[in-house]
């Protein structure tokens, strides 16, 4: 096909399913995970207090959680839920799962200092309010979208922890969140399921909240990445 | 004493039979209404095909959902009962084939169907493979038509869907493409190409198939699959708000979706129009255009005209 003809397709024509389908994804998840699936928010509520802590164990465990929220969220709902009815979703699942096993390897190493607290309530905003997006599409308690089942809640929540990382590997870590944002942005329009473009400009919103909070080394000499950076505080 | 003969006996045992099985006889009648449906011939071989199909297009792509599985056998149920036949996919449209064969097995309607999906691959070498794989998820033996999706790869698929058809394991062949793309290209390919079938867009506002590719499709007896027949539901969106022509009945037209339809299946090129719904009653609407009296050629010219100044 030459390029005419690809500029003759619309966002549309990309998309083959429906938005009904979409938003029973998260109803479905849900239920069939319930009563399991109130451990995933649970870990997305205890994650920053670990984050936050000086000892190097939690701040291990804080992102082995986040690792695991991603393979949960990759595995589950990308690839088992949503890869059915849109494969690109299975791809960026697998990704999603190897970006997750990527944090569990890196293990504290990758959090260099305790969490501040501009990052932690942009955190507890994120994985408390994001949800009810979903929500506001399907007006229905079970299509709540919660931290490490649903890729826009975990994406955008864990942007935080990218930012706060040492170069090079702050970008490697936010490559595959920007791609998906993007690739979620165009679907959530095509769709015409509004409510939902809310995940991917939160995630753009939080990844600028974290970066002024955790300003690249480069940026500022004076600062050492695995030290706390201007406005980090240890507790 | 009436002697009881062995041929009035069965005589007798005829007519009680008739006369019990009668209740039962009269309720499955069809009314006339619902025996007159207007059918197209393919002209590759003259056996008829109801002029209404289904598509399957972003519809039947509901992946795992058991409910919305359950929502969508009961629209193919719909179809079925109103004598629909021509079900057309594609491994394009992600789970919908999976969704037909659960729909299907669970109708037992696998016999009852014309059996239509397409070879999407740029790999010229899948085309066997892809089939298989297709036929597996209908839960199908083999299917009614082929057709080459959007021209991708046509030369390498049509190639082996001719010795398909040779061999037997595909009744017929044909090419698709769809909102107006490539005609030019596809009018080749039906000039030099052994085609059954055709499948292209083709709508009250999407006309640009009049010009070339319908009088070529009649010239060289090809039947025709017309798809987007709603312009992706947007026909819908435009006009439902908008009356019908007060000349509508005399044109056989009681509601929008028999409006587009039975101006698209006038058309005397056109053997099959496709649309796709996922919900029973607009599938019962849909199906109503395959009754009763279809527009002239005049009347035609005068839905054209109705929704352009609209």
């Amino acid at each position: 096909m030459n390029g005419a003809t690809w500029l003759s397709y619309s966002l549309q024509d990309f998309v083959m399913f429906g938005p009904e389908v979409f938003l029973r994804l998260f109803a479905r998840i849900n239920q069939d995970l319930w009563p399991w699936l109130l451990l995933w928010p649970l870990a997305g509520l205890v994650l920053p207090w670990f984050g936050r802590q000086a000892a190097e164990l939690p701040r291990r465990l804080a992102m082995a959680l986040a690792g695991l929220a991603w393979i949960g969220c990759g595995y589950l709902f990308l690839v088992r839920y949503y890869g059915p009815v849109n494969w690109p979703a299975t791809g960026f699942g697998w990704a999603f799962v190897f970006q997750g096993l990527l944090l569990l390897l890196l293990k504290g190493r990758a959090l260099p200092g305790p969490m501040a607290w501009p990052v932690v309530v942009s955190w507890w905003l994120a994985v408390f309010l994001l949800p009810w997006l979903s929500v506001l599409e399907m007006p229905d308690l079970w299509a709540l979208a919660l931290f490490g089942l649903a890729p826009g809640v975990t994406v955008a929540s864990t942007v935080l922890l990218f930012a706060g990382q040492p170069l090079p590997l702050r970008w490697l870590l936010l490559v595959l969140p920007l791609a998906w944002s993007l690739f979620s942005a165009a679907i959530y329009w095509a769709l015409g399921t509004f409510w939902l473009l809310g995940f991917p400009v939160a995630t753009l919103v939080l990844l600028v909240v974290a970066l002024r909070v955790n300003p690249s080394p480069a940026q500022n000499p004076g600062s050492q990445s695995v030290h706390p950076g201007p406005g980090r505080q240890s507790p | 004493m009436l002697e009881l003969s062995r041929r009035r006996f069965l005589i007798g045992v005829g007519l009680s039979g008739l006369v019990m099985a009668f209740p039962r006889l009269l309720a499955a009648t069809p009314s006339s209404s619902e025996q007159d449906f207007h059918v197209r011939p393919i002209p590759s071989t003259g056996e008829s095909v109801p002029a209404i199909g289904m598509g399957t297009w972003i519809t039947f792509n509901v992946g795992g959902d058991q409910y919305l599985i359950d929502e969508r056998t009961r629209v193919l149920e719909t179809f079925l009962a109103r004598n629909g036949t021509v079900i057309d996919c594609s491994p394009m449209y992600g789970s919908a084939a999976d969704v037909i064969g659960a729909g299907l097995e669970k109708l037992g309607a696998h016999d009852r169907i014309f059996a239509a999906t397409k070879i999407w691959t740029s790999d010229g070498s899948e085309t066997r493979e892809q089939a298989a794989t297709s036929e597996q998820r209908w839960g199908i033996e083999r299917f009614d038509l082929l057709q080459v999706h959007n021209l991708l790869a046509w030369q390498e698929h049509l190639a082996t869907l001719k010795e398909m058809k040779a061999e037997g394991r595909v009744r017929y062949i044909g090419i698709t493409t769809s909102h107006g793309r490539r005609h030019r290209e596809l009018a080749r390919i039906m000039e030099t190409e052994p085609l059954d079938f055709v499948q292209l867009t083709y709508n009250v506002l999407d006309r640009e198939a009049e010009e070339r590719l319908l009088p070529l499709a009649r010239e060289r007896g090809i039947a025709v699959i017309a798809n987007r027949p709603f312009q992706g539901g947007s026909l819908f969106r435009r006009f439902q708000s908008e009356p019908l022509p007060s000349w509508a009945r005399e044109a056989g037209v009681g509601n929008w979706a028999e409006f587009f339809l039975k101006f698209i299946i006038s058309h005397p090129a056109v053997t099959c129009a496709i649309p796709a719904t996922t919900r029973v009653e607009h599938m019962q609407e849909n199906m109503g255009a395959m009754y009763g009296q279809l527009p002239d050629t005049s009347q035609r010219r005068m839905m054209a005209e109705y929704v352009r100044q609209l």
